[in-house]
């Protein structure tokens, strides 16, 4: 009876905020869901129940696959590429340099930039025009006399989303190396010097003191990346517009809802990506909260 | 306005079992300065707690004043509390901090200053009435704190180890200035310490917690010459009591105690208040505290053994020897132990145990030296070995 | 050094030697790569400004890379005419929702690390998994939702969607912050009287100014770079923010290069300017693991 007395305002004060959850998300989720079962195709609202019909459909459609298989090639790119690099700028940066602040500064900028505003410049920069008509990154290639890196970029018909991945890389490098650099702070120091009393290398000392701390950051890394990388949208748009050739299931989503307004389709690949994202998530979120309890 | 504390049975219960504490019964009389003393995790923070209200109480009652107190919410409970670390509003001048609870109550602006002004005094802190926390030493933090209770003029002050913090000398000092002021003001006041120094200067009386059970609450002088239990004798007391397993003879119209292979008589009066004769031929626990034992240049010993151990400590000398005798556990057990389990304490090694005499300073013993002590007898202590409490 | 007679105790001083020697080498190069990095990151800075300033005859491929010989605002000009309805939008919509999402936020941290309730860790994690959702998964019923209620259109339902789905990244910027205050000087404040709405505004509120730099930026980075929202929420063109209007106007391909280069640039000056002013406390919060998240 006490406790209730002290813990309700708590209770109380929170409360806005978690209807405003519990309907405008969790709510609109099931909304959404229902209205990918349902028989709304058309500018027309058709609330008539079909069932899964629409992810059927899906399952044989053409255009979903060929986005399918553009979003796994720029989520591979992305993942490694942003790993890679934000891990390895981390590693410069970890012992400490004169300019730390300075380096840091530039390489977390494009987080301050929206992807429409830098679509544009890499839109220019990925130019697929070739020879004479080249731009952007073909004509440094052109000049250094590396002609055979210039290529389509994400005019190709293929591989053209891994061109995507770039500027999307770009843009994340940076935040990647402050979960690494702030994992790798997160190594007592004492523990480095112990190791290098015991008689190790630096480099041992990374591989057996450092890098298994790591673990959680490259997790964390994994499921932040993965899940950013399944709702890409506004850097897609701003590079390739609607063109099928750069298209990823939630650009798709959007076509059909302003150009098609085939409703039920739309809905459907919303709920696809919300699961896809869910697998990811809900296991982290479980392990944080859990591992937070433990603390 | 009568402000005693009632506790009655008090229990803490957690929800997976672990009762920190268990049944504590105690009364606090008006104006008392009551210490609850234990080794940490003894459940002495959890009951001050309790009676700040910080804590549910899961059974058991709470009087202050004569009235219940279970289910009164902190703030109407009256009570001041000072924290272990102090927990100043960091960004509150210091003026603020001791102000802030008269601000919340409303108070006008012009008594709060005057108020606080006044407590500053009383303190010795006026001159820093416009710092900031990180400003101040410990020293001074921790009259801030204690300003921020007095000011409040409650009937309870609730002291949670306000002086761990400090260094040595410093806390000295300050254990004299708290102990001036409860006196000065007269308010009720229940002191939670782990150092049984501390809880021998300071308190009215002391109780004594353990794993969440009192031990004995007296007076320290009590507490200290008539322990009620084994570890009572153990905890109470630097260096702690020599304590080692021991047999009752009857020798020459009396009583006496053997250490192993060594006897020393028991005075008549001592033998009879203990009923030493239900123990003949029985095995108990003895025990003698350091300044007990004297060295002694003659010949008249009683206990002596084989040096192990000299701490020279400029005012005295403390010798430790091996006695034959098994340790009150069973297992050898070094003497120097201080507020830890006996059973925890290093093992020596030595079949028996080390007994620590004081001896005066400068006294050339080395280690390997054989020594005499002449014991006290008047202040020998004994125990029942299987209830572990004294006889 | 000789292989076959070198006792062992030879090798241990050539290999601190060798060591020291990597270290000692490995600064400069350490600083060619790092800044080659910034060079690489600074390229599209550099084809923005270049190109913004560019008159419209300097803007096909073969002067792609060069200085401008000629230096004009031309282009910012236009820029400016074509977005300046839209950026003042996007100031209608990024301050207020920052300033709403930072209250919340604020006041959600706080209950959820300073004064729990039973169940507050799953609440928790219940608005948090509201930050990791695909926004298309609502868009839909959203709009219609807020059509059904006859919500105010335009910017005020941007308003509304941002500090609804703020909620999750604020909050957790603000309890993350929370935890780490001791909670003995919450105890005191209980011990002073103070309930829970005056412990929150004299005592954490007054020490809550780093979070609420962080989430302001955060929160006003994001509102105002965002595209989805705005596209889906936002019919009438008249009433789009910076982001849209780029896309479908100054930014479009049929525009010439220095009016798009010009036009993001000017799109994204207000976040660069935040960034360069106090991107130090967003970084701070970054590298304190303050947006785990």
């Amino acid at each position: 009876m006490r406790g209730v007395r002290r813990w309700g305002p708590g209770l109380l004060l929170v409360s806005p905020s978690i209807i405003l959850i519990a309907v405008f998300v969790y709510g609109l989720i099931g909304w959404n869901a229902r209205v990918s079962t349902s028989n709304w195709r058309t500018a027309v609202r058709d609330n008539h129940f079909v069932g899964l019909d629409v992810y059927k459909e899906l399952r044989t459609d053409e255009r979903w696959s060929l986005d399918l298989r553009h979003l796994f090639l720029f989520t591979i790119t992305f993942i490694i590429g942003t790993l890679l690099i934000g891990s390895f700028l981390a590693l410069l940066l970890d012992k400490g340099v004169k300019g730390e602040g300075f380096f840091r500064a530039i390489y977390l900028f494009p987080m301050a930039v929206s992807f429409i505003a830098s679509g544009i410049v890499w839109r220019w920069l990925m130019n697929p025009a070739p020879g004479d008509r080249a731009s952007g990154l073909n004509v440094v290639f052109d000049k250094a006399h590396l002609s055979f890196l210039s290529n389509q970029w994400w005019q190709h018909p293929d591989y053209g989303a891994v061109a995507l991945a770039i500027p999307a890389i770009w843009a994340l490098s940076g935040y990647v190396m402050a979960l690494y650099l702030a994992g790798f702070r997160g190594v007592p120091e004492e523990l480095r010097e112990a190791a290098r009393m015991d008689g190790a290398s630096e480099w041992r000392v990374y591989r057996h003191v450092v890098f298994p701390h790591l673990r959680p950051v490259t997790l964390a890394a994994l499921i932040i990346l993965g899940h950013i990388s399944i709702k890409v949208f506004d850097l897609i748009v701003a590079i390739g517009g609607k063109q099928i050739v750069t298209e990823v299931p939630a650009v798709y989503m959007w076509v059909l809802i302003y150009d098609s307004r085939d409703y039920a389709k739309g809905a459907a690949i919303a709920t696809l990506l919300l699961v896809g994202i869910s697998v990811l998530i809900v296991p982290y979120l479980v392990y944080t909260v859990r591992q937070e309890r433990r603390a | 306005m009568a402000t005693e504390i009632v506790v009655k049975d008090l229990t803490k219960r957690y929800p997976n079992g672990f009762e920190a504490v268990k049944q504590l019964s105690l009364e606090i009389g008006e104006a008392e300065l009551l210490v609850l003393v234990g080794p940490s995790g003894c459940g002495k923070t959890t009951a001050l707690r309790m009676i700040a209200g910080l804590e549910d109480i899961s059974s058991g009652d709470l009087y202050i004043g004569g009235k219940r107190m279970n289910d009164v919410p902190e703030k109407d409970r009256d009570i001041a509390m000072v924290f272990q670390n102090y927990a100043l509003y960091p960004h509150m001048t210091v003026a603020q901090n001791i102000g802030f609870s008269l601000k919340l109550a409303k108070t006008p602006k012009k008594e709060i200053k005057e108020r606080v002004r006044r407590t500053a005094e009383l303190l010795a802190i006026e001159q820093l009435l416009d710092r900031r926390p990180k400003q101040l030493s410990g020293g001074q933090r921790q009259r801030v704190a204690m300003g921020r209770a007095v000011i409040r003029e409650p009937q309870v002050f609730l002291m949670d180890e306000p002086l761990s913090n400090l260094d040595a000398q410093l806390r000295v000092h300050m254990r004299g200035e708290i102990e001036a002021l409860q006196k000065r003001l007269g308010v009720t006041t229940v002191y939670v310490t782990h150092d049984q120094v501390e809880a021998m200067t300071m308190g009215d009386r002391v109780a004594v917690l353990r794993d969440g059970v009192l031990q004995q609450v007296d007076s320290p002088t009590q507490i200290y010459d008539r322990p009620a239990n084994l570890f009572v004798a153990g905890f109470m007391g630097s260096p702690p009591m020599n304590l080692a397993q021991a047999t009752i003879d009857r020798q020459d119209g009396g009583f006496s105690v053997g250490f192993g292979e060594q006897r020393v008589a028991v005075p008549s009066e001592l033998a009879q208040e203990r009923r030493l004769e239900q123990w003949v031929g029985k095995p108990v626990i003895a025990g003698i505290r350091p300044e007990d034992l004297e060295g002694s240049a003659d010949g008249g010993s009683e206990l002596g053994g084989e040096v192990v151990r000299i701490e020279e400590l400029g005012a005295e000398l403390l010798v430790y020897f091996a006695v034959d005798a098994p340790g009150p556990k069973g297992q050898p057990v070094a003497a120097a132990v201080t507020g830890e389990e006996l059973e925890h304490a290093p093992v020596t090694g030595a079949t028996g145990s080390i007994f620590c005499a004081t001896f005066e300073p400068r006294t050339q013993v080395k280690i390997g030296d054989r020594v005499e002590t002449r014991v006290d007898a008047r202040r020998l202590h004994f125990f029942d070995p299987e209830t572990d409490e004294a006889l | 050094m000789s292989t076959t007679t070198a006792a062992p105790p030879a090798v241990a001083p050539i290999d601190e030697r060798t060591r020291r020697r990597r270290r000692v080498s490995a600064t400069p190069l350490k600083y060619i790569v790092l800044l080659g990095f910034a060079v690489i990151v600074l390229t599209p800075v550099y084809v923005l400004l270049v190109t913004s300033v560019k008159g419209f005859s300097e803007i096909d491929p073969s002067h792609a890379w060069s200085l401008p010989q000629v230096f004009t605002i031309d282009a910012w000009h236009q820029a400016w005419t074509q977005l300046s309805p839209s950026l003042k939008n996007s100031f209608k919509l990024a301050i207020p929702a920052t300033i709403l999402s930072c209250i919340l936020g604020s006041l959600n941290g706080f209950v959820l690390s300073k004064w729990r309730f039973p169940g507050a860790d799953f609440v928790f994690a219940f608005f948090l998994f509201g930050m990791f959702i695909p926004y298309q998964a609502v868009m839909i019923p959203l709009t219609l939702l807020l059509d059904d209620i006859h919500f105010p259109a335009g910017i005020p339902r941007l308003v509304f969607a941002h500090v609804v789905y703020g909620i999750p990244i604020t909050a957790l910027i603000f309890r993350n912050y929370y935890s780490t205050i001791p909670n003995d000087l919450m105890e005191a404040a209980r011990m002073d009287r103070a309930g829970m709405l005056r412990t929150y505004w004299y005592v954490i509120l007054p020490l809550s100014a780093p979070a609420f730099v962080v989430a302001a930026i955060w929160q006003f980075t994001s509102i105002w770079n965002d595209f989805l929202f705005a596209v889906f929420l936002i019919t009438d063109p008249s009433k789009w923010p910076v982001t849209v209007a780029l896309n479908n106007t100054a930014g479009s391909l049929v525009t010439p290069f220095n009016l798009q280069m010009s036009a993001a640039l000017l799109a994204s000056l207000p976040t660069l300017i935040v960034y360069i002013l106090a991107g130090r406390y967003f970084m701070r919060g970054l590298m304190a693991g303050a947006l785990k998240g």
